[in-house]
């Protein structure tokens, strides 16, 4: 075998501030030449063999023996050291303060966590940008305005769960998993509505601070339970459907691509969100009215945020296909508006809360305008 | 040859799915069960088809009368004119005009519409929409 070349290596650690010396048992091995191999005892569940599907070895494929069992309460040792694995005692902590399943876990999480895995894209290569082709200044200007805010929105949604994320017991692992996907999945959607802004001679519109002020409220929640009920029930819900609409006035098959590519990540989301509030609610059912707070403010902050020009009127006119049928598009984002606030209580009676009593959105569009 | 809805038509498009192998794969896996329905002018179901996808694979296609347990993520209903309109504009196309696509229908509610149990089993058919629209598309391909 040829010897590998290092640049100077003379001079390697010539300089070094620390030396080590050499372990009782490096020694012992230089001196007998006999191994240790007390490290292979230590494999509690020798002869164990998880069995892929017809998919692949999965993280439910894998969930066997001691590994398998997601405990209610993470580890104490708070460190990173697998489940299902011989902990020394000396491991340090890194200070994990999610450290109860109820806290984090969905039981679709590792379901959800392979899915995004397998469905990921890139806005690069999988968008026909070469189809692009110039649209009425109108449709142009509005679109870019509905990407100026969706490229504005996305990204809390990787930014804020991943606070949390270094924060959760590594015992619930998979959750930590399916987040990072999120926030890959973010990170696509918040590029690829800049990129489409500024692929057409638009440009970037107005931002707004009240989308920035609900932004603010997710970023500050002050659980993750209380984040993700604003977060993925609320807030990723109504962009889901946004998304949905996205497809729908869609100008051209570009934007169609986008807006269908977006909405199948932003479903992994809601499907992530909804089944945790309801694994939590019923372990935790005095949750319920810490959630019903945090929707109540979302709610309001919602309502707030489509009172402006910038945030009712381009959907309106994508809907009506120009400014010339505004009425018409307005019309048709009142039919919409409805299915927003029907699939969100249907969300929240999926996750186990009652929110029908409580909830301020009117299913009446037209009531946002009444005085 | 066996016309839409029916179970054969179905898995004439799961042997093309098939062959498209790498395309789908691209797309990712999907695994989900839905009903097709077709209604005739008065909202009567004229025909259920139940489809299994798993994977990257049509694994089941059969009339629901058939499978008394089978348990849907959910339905998707349309009148024999909306679903005819569709697969016209693939044949003719390749794939539906954009505002005809499953997913534009189902929102505006009116033409075609989704029923569930569960607004999180509904939901899978926003996770693999793409996935079951391509695979309808992939009747442009059908011999008519």
């Amino acid at each position: 075998m040829p010897t590998v070349q290092i640049k100077d290596e003379a001079r390697i650690g010539t300089e070094a501030r620390i030396k080590l010396e050499p372990s009782a048992y490096l020694q012992k091995l230089s001196k007998t030449g006999t191994p240790d191999l007390a490290w292979m005892s230590d494999h509690g569940e020798w002869g164990m063999r998880a069995v892929p599907g017809n998919l692949g070895l999965r993280l439910k494929d894998i969930a066997i023996g001691s590994y398998g069992v997601v405990p209610e309460h993470g580890a104490a040792h708070n460190s990173m050291a697998p489940r299902g694995s011989s902990v020394p005692s000396d491991v340090p902590a890194l200070g994990f303060t999610v450290n109860d399943k109820a806290e984090c876990w969905a039981d679709n999480v590792m379901e959800l966590y392979e899915e995004a895995v397998a469905r990921q894209w890139s806005s690069a290569r999988d968008i026909p940008w070469d189809e692009l082709k110039p649209l009425p200044d109108d449709l142009e200007r509005a679109m870019c305005q509905l990407c100026t805010f969706l490229t504005e929105v996305e990204f809390i949604a990787a930014d804020a769960p991943t606070r949390w994320m270094s924060r959760i017991n590594h015992d619930f692992l998979e959750v930590k998993l399916f987040l990072a996907t999120q926030a890959m999945d973010e990170a696509r959607h918040t590029d690829v509505f800049r990129k489409r802004a500024l692929a057409n001679g638009g440009g970037l519109g107005k931002s707004s601070a009240l989308a920035e002020l609900s932004l603010k409220r997710i970023f500050d929640a002050g659980s993750f339970s209380a984040q993700t009920a604003r977060l993925h029930l609320l807030g990723e819900g109504f962009v889901l459907t946004m998304f949905r609409q996205g497809e729908f006035i869609a100008p051209s098959r570009v934007d169609q691509e986008i807006f269908r590519r977006c909405m199948q990540d932003e479903s992994r989301h809601v499907g992530y969100g909804t089944m945790h509030l309801r694994t939590q609610l019923k372990m935790r059912p005095e949750l319920a009215e810490e959630v019903h707070a945090e929707l109540d403010d979302a709610e309001s902050i919602l309502l707030q945020t489509f009172s402006v020009p910038e945030s009712v009127e381009p959907m309106a006119v994508l809907m009506g296909g120009g400014i010339k049928n505004f009425d018409h598009g307005m019309e048709l984002q009142g039919n919409l508006w409805r299915r927003i606030v029907a699939e969100y209580l249907q969300r929240c009676d999926s996750a186990g809360l009652d929110r029908r009593p409580r909830c301020i959105l009117p299913t009446d569009f037209g009531a946002l305008m009444a005085d | 040859m066996a016309e839409f809805p029916a179970p054969q038509w179905f898995e004439a498009l799961g042997r093309l799915m098939a062959a498209e192998g790498e395309s789908f794969r691209r797309l990712g896996y999907a695994e989900v069960r839905f009903v097709v329905a077709m209604l005739d002018a008065d909202g009567k179901h004229l025909h259920d088809t139940a489809i299994e996808i798993d994977g990257y694979a049509l694994a089941h296609a059969a009339a629901l009368a058939e499978l008394p347990g089978f348990d849907p993520d959910f339905t998707i209903c349309a009148s024999a004119t909306v679903w005819h309109r569709m697969l016209e504009e693939i044949a003719h196309d390749g794939r539906p005009a954009l505002r005809h696509t499953l997913s534009s229908l189902a929102l505006v509610g009116d033409e075609m519409w989704l029923e569930s149990t569960d607004q999180l089993r509904e939901d899978k058919f926003y996770r693999f929409n793409q996935t079951l629209q391509e695979l309808l598309n992939l009747s442009g391909k059908l011999s008519r």
